[in-house]
């Protein structure tokens, strides 16, 4: 990593033999782990998700269902800020405590909250977020600040008894837009002596919380030829986005209670168990032995619940009124003061020669983080780095990041993690040069982007060594193909009416799978004296669908039905470590665990059948539920082994297997997408009237589940590219409290999906998988921007896409 | 004070507060599968049947509700023994995280009983208020008209899991609420 201010980072020397040599296109792969479609078992198979069918009769249980299990459970209110900046100077709490039913009122001076600053951001150790959240805090820098908090009998009387705290602010001006954020005379929202772990080019005087630049070749060198030259284009566009609400279908919510060995047991909605426990270790000084996270049936997460929101305020909660507590948050605190994804503007350059070939490409990125910084440099770099690398060939690549602070609510984590907001800008950007050039977008894109065997080195630019990754698997040629049949591409059919126009955009998108060389995932499978296993994974399954794609990668090796496969909830005394559902790497990383643990155990089938059968252990292989000899044909069903391995005569052990996975490796899946749109030129009304993405996630597993994730995510990524996302009033007042004032789609506004799957193989994922939850977030926004572009002439370049905008950019024409 | 109706099909009493929504007296009794998504009427995950009708839980006063057939989620087929509505959804994987399915499975209901039949359209326009952030609506929409295939019987008989139409008799089989003999 290199500071903008740093002298020395200029001074990359570039080794690209040496990286490439480090990176060989073959990869030593697993026998067995590449199998033709009729060899396969159960992965690529549509199996039945493992927890549809208590879903659809109520009977799953997210953690509110678990109120009834604490008869003596209380529930909280927290009062938060209603001015976005300045300082708690007095609570009156006691109109509060004299209510009856009331527990315990808790203040920042209250001895359960701890004093100390930490992240919420629920990363790896230690963690890449600045530590400058407090659990309720006296400073408050945007409206809904969590400053005080009231546990009673019931959520009724918490919530009348809170409504009866005085609270006296000293107010101070806010600020609430980037730029003037960084002016000299902006409200500061920070000091750096109150912020630890502070993130580099950390600059809080200017309201700056990360900086970083890097690049690739020379890209000054680059535009000063261009302007020499007559064969060279400059291009720059500039983009935005608004903040934009996760709408978690359920509201976080967390139980937190004392267990008979006064251990602190928490049930809780979080997509994080174990980077829970870890950061409420750090902050409670309690040993991470006497903390236990449970997760139930989450209702889903796409980030936020990465975010360790609730769990500290319960876990402080339940020592105050020494009792389980449930602190269940509202749709309306879920709307302006939890987490959300964070607005971007981002500036774009590029040196382009006149067959299409890029010469050079700089980017700068300003992002704003809101008031705290959980995710603030990761997200702001990612902005950068997830989409460049699509262009990777480019000589010159050089991008510059800013996270800013406004009075604004906390940006988080949200899935795609800042490369929607980079895809807008990058694959608008490759529309104008088209444009300009006139070639299709289409043939300006195949003519620069990546592809299978080659060297990625763009996704490297901010660190503050050389990097690369070989790609491995690339199927973008064939998603290109498919998506641009099944839209039409190549016979769009003009309307009649003179006043309406149709036109096609397209979008490339790439992601990760996991973050490379930081992420551990880790499993345990045993098995039953019937042929079923156990399996135990810390991977944690917020709705998509991963215990099942963990089932079936087990079942797959020890060839049974993928319902003989019991998997557990992740709980972090029972699960083996993991870190988590995030980064779209569960299926690529824990798959590879779970898959490794399979093959332990069933190495002990081997052994088990090589004494039973006499044979050597080499001479088996497992197919439906038996262990065959290929040398002889004798067999010996699992059911017998299992009998046999727990009460046989010669020898007695548990079959089971254990194994962890962490890996260098992020192959990229990839995809494109198309947006057929007509555009009315009178009033800038626009229909869609498909959508269609294409992905290349290696050898889907589960292809139902594939389709689910693209269906859903293109429908968050319309969301970005025509809604209002979150709004707010010229003193930082939210005016988005529900769902009825934000424009999330419903089934009468939703264009209609359409989702391809393209086949390729991963030789480092799982029977070939790579990642899909992530990518398909990418691609609307820009898709969509250029479809209108290429319909009517007009670039809407800052989300949303409107009727208005759309008209007034056509009254400007 | 105490409030008498019909939950589903049984003669019920619960005690009640008067500023009890008719989802905080189901989720206090045992009745979790509604779901609480936004306390305000705009998310449909809290959706039950009322008198017939869907109505969101949420915001539905129980005082108002005295000697009215509330149906929940809970009475419809057991995970061994599905309704035609919830096969359908399991068998379309029209479901992600499930917190607004078991909503959106009541909506469908009370849809298909007044409108055997509808289009796509016609889904769409009934299920609009009822959210679900995970599937673009595209697999649900396939759940409904699925669900409206079996329940009219042109579906055969084993992909829907054993069941036929609830008018239909049963003989020698140990299926369904349809038909009452083995």
């Amino acid at each position: 990593m290199s500071r903008t201010d740093d002298p020395d980072s200029e001074d990359k020397t570039t080794d690209t033999e040496k990286i490439a040599e480090s990176n060989p296109i073959h990869w030593d792969e697993a026998p067995n782990n590449r199998k033709a479609p009729n060899e396969r078992r159960t992965v690529s198979h549509s199996e039945e998700k493992d927890d549809a069918k208590k879903i659809v009769t109520g009977e799953a249980k997210y953690t509110a269902d678990y109120a009834r299990e604490f008869p003596d459970l209380a529930e909280a209110e927290v009062v938060r800020s209603d001015i976005a900046h300045g300082v708690v100077t007095d609570i009156d709490t006691s109109a509060a405590e004299a209510m009856d039913d009331v527990y315990a009122v808790v203040t920042p001076d209250s001895p359960e909250v701890p004093e100390k600053p930490y992240t919420s951001a629920g990363q790896s150790y230690p963690e890449p977020s600045p530590w400058d959240l407090r659990v309720l805090r006296r400073t408050v820098r945007f409206v809904g600040d969590p400053i005080a908090a009231v546990v009673a009998e019931d959520k009724d009387t918490a919530s009348k008894a809170a409504r009866k705290l005085d609270v006296t602010y000293d107010e101070y001006d806010a600020v609430f837009d980037t730029a003037e954020a960084m002016e000299p005379d902006a409200p500061q929202l920070h000091s750096a002596d109150d912020v630890e772990n502070l993130q580099p080019g950390a600059d809080y005087e200017r309201n700056i919380e990360a900086q970083m630049s890097g690049e690739i070749g020379d890209v000054d060198a680059a535009f000063s030829k261009a302007e020499e030259s007559e064969d060279l284009t400059v291009i720059e566009t500039e983009w935005e986005t608004p903040y934009q609400s996760h709408c978690v279908p359920e509201p976080h919510t967390t139980i937190a209670h004392r267990d008979e060995d006064n251990r602190y047991h928490l049930i809780s909605s979080t997509q994080v168990p174990y980077h829970t426990r870890r950061q409420l270790s750090h902050l409670f000084d309690v040993p991470i032995r006497d903390i236990q996270v449970s997760k139930p049936r989450i209702g889903a997460g796409f980030g936020s619940k990465q975010g360790m929101i609730t769990e500290p305020l319960t876990m402080a909660l339940t020592d105050a009124a020494d009792r389980p507590v449930k602190v269940e948050t509202t749709r309306r605190e879920q709307f302006h003061a939890l987490r959300n994804r964070r607005p971007a503007r981002v500036e774009l350059r590029s040196v382009v020669a006149d067959d299409g070939e890029l010469e050079a490409i700089d980017m700068e990125a300003v992002t704003n983080s809101g008031a705290y910084g959980p995710h603030g440099m990761t997200v702001a770099s990612a902005v950068g780095k997830k989409p460049l690398p699509l262009y990777t060939h480019t000589p010159n690549i050089r991008y510059e990041m800013t996270a800013v602070h406004t009075n604004l609510p906390i940006a988080g984590a949200f899935r795609g993690y800042g490369a929607p907001q980079g895809h807008l800008a990058v694959e608008g950007h490759m529309d104008e040069i088209a444009r300009e050039l006139d070639i299709d977008p289409i043939d300006l894109r195949s003519r620069n982007v990546i592809s299978e065997g080659d060297l990625e080195v763009a996704s490297g630019i901010l660190k503050d060594k050389e990097y690369g990754r070989r790609i491995r698997s690339c199927g973008l040629d064939e998603c290109i193909a498919e998506g641009r049949a099944a839209i039409g591409w190549d016979d769009v059919d003009q309307p009649e009416a003179d006043h309406l126009h149709r036109a096609c955009g397209m979008a490339l998108t790439i992601q990760g799978s996991g973050v490379p060389g930081e992420e551990l995932g880790a499993a345990h499978i045993k098995m039953n004296e019937d042929a079923s296993f156990i399996l135990q994974t810390g991977a944690v399954d917020i709705g998509p669908g991963a215990d099942t794609v963990m089932a079936q990668i087990a079942a797959e090796v020890l060839s049974v039905p993928p319902e003989d496969v019991l998997v557990q909830p992740s709980d972090t005394d029972i699960s083996p470590f993991d870190h988590g559902a995030y980064a779209s790497s569960t299926t690529y990383i824990t798959g590879q665990a779970v898959k490794k643990a399979a093959e332990e155990a069933r190495g002990m089938l081997f052994e088990f059948a090589s004494r039973m059968l006499g044979e050597p252990e080499s001479a088996f292989t497992v197919d439906d539920g038996a262990v065959i000899s290929e040398i002889t044909g004798e067999s010996v069903s699992i059911e017998e082994i299992g009998y046999e391995s727990m009460y046989g005569d010669e020898v007695r052990a548990q079959v089971m297997g254990d194994a962890s996975h962490c890996t260098e490796e992020s192959p990229p899946p990839f995809g494109a997408q198309f947006v057929d749109v007509t555009v009315n030129e009178e009033t800038g009304e626009f229909e869609i009237h498909d959508m269609v993405y294409a992905v290349d996630c290696g050898v889907a597993l589960n292809p139902a589940l594939v389709e689910g994730q693209i269906e859903g995510a293109m429908h968050m990524s319309y969301e970005l590219a025509t809604g209002d996302g979150i709004t707010f009033d010229e003193d930082g007042q939210p005016q988005t409290l529900g769902f009825r004032d934000y424009d999330m789609p419903t089934t009468a506004d939703q264009p209609p999906l359409t989702s391809l799957i393209v086949e390729t193989h991963e030789p480092t994922g799982p029977f070939g998988a790579k990642s899909v939850a992530e990518i398909p977030v990418n691609g609307v926004p820009p898709a969509l921007s250029n479809a209108v572009r290429r319909a009517v002439g007009v670039r809407i370049g800052d989300m949303p896409i409107t009727p208005e905008k759309i008209a007034a950019a056509l009254d400007d024409d | 004070m105490e409030i008498d109706i019909t939950l589903n099909g049984d003669d019920v009493t619960f005690e009640i507060a008067r500023s009890d929504t008719l989802l905080d007296v189901l989720r206090d009794n045992g009745y979790t599968g509604a779901k609480r998504g936004c306390d305000t009427g705009n998310c449909g995950f809290c959706t039950v049947i009322v008198d017939g009708d869907p109505v969101k839980s949420c915001i539905r006063p129980v005082s108002q509700l005295a000697g009215t057939e509330v149906e929940t989620i809970e009475n419809l087929g057991t995970q061994d023994d599905l309704g035609p509505v919830q096969s359908a959804f399991v068998d379309n994987s029209a479901l992600q995280c499930g917190f607004c399915i078991p909503g959106m499975i009541m909506r469908s209901k009370a849809l298909l009983e007044e409108n055997p039949d509808p289009d796509e359209a016609d889904i769409r326009d009934a299920l609009s208020e009822n959210l679900c952030r995970c599937t673009g609506y595209e697999k649900i929409i396939d759940a409904v008209q699925d669900a409206s295939t079996r329940m009219s019987g042109e579906a055969d008989v084993a992909a829907d899991g054993g069941r036929v139409s609830t008018d239909a008799t049963c003989h020698g089989c140990d299926c369904l609420e349809g038909g009452s003999d083995k």
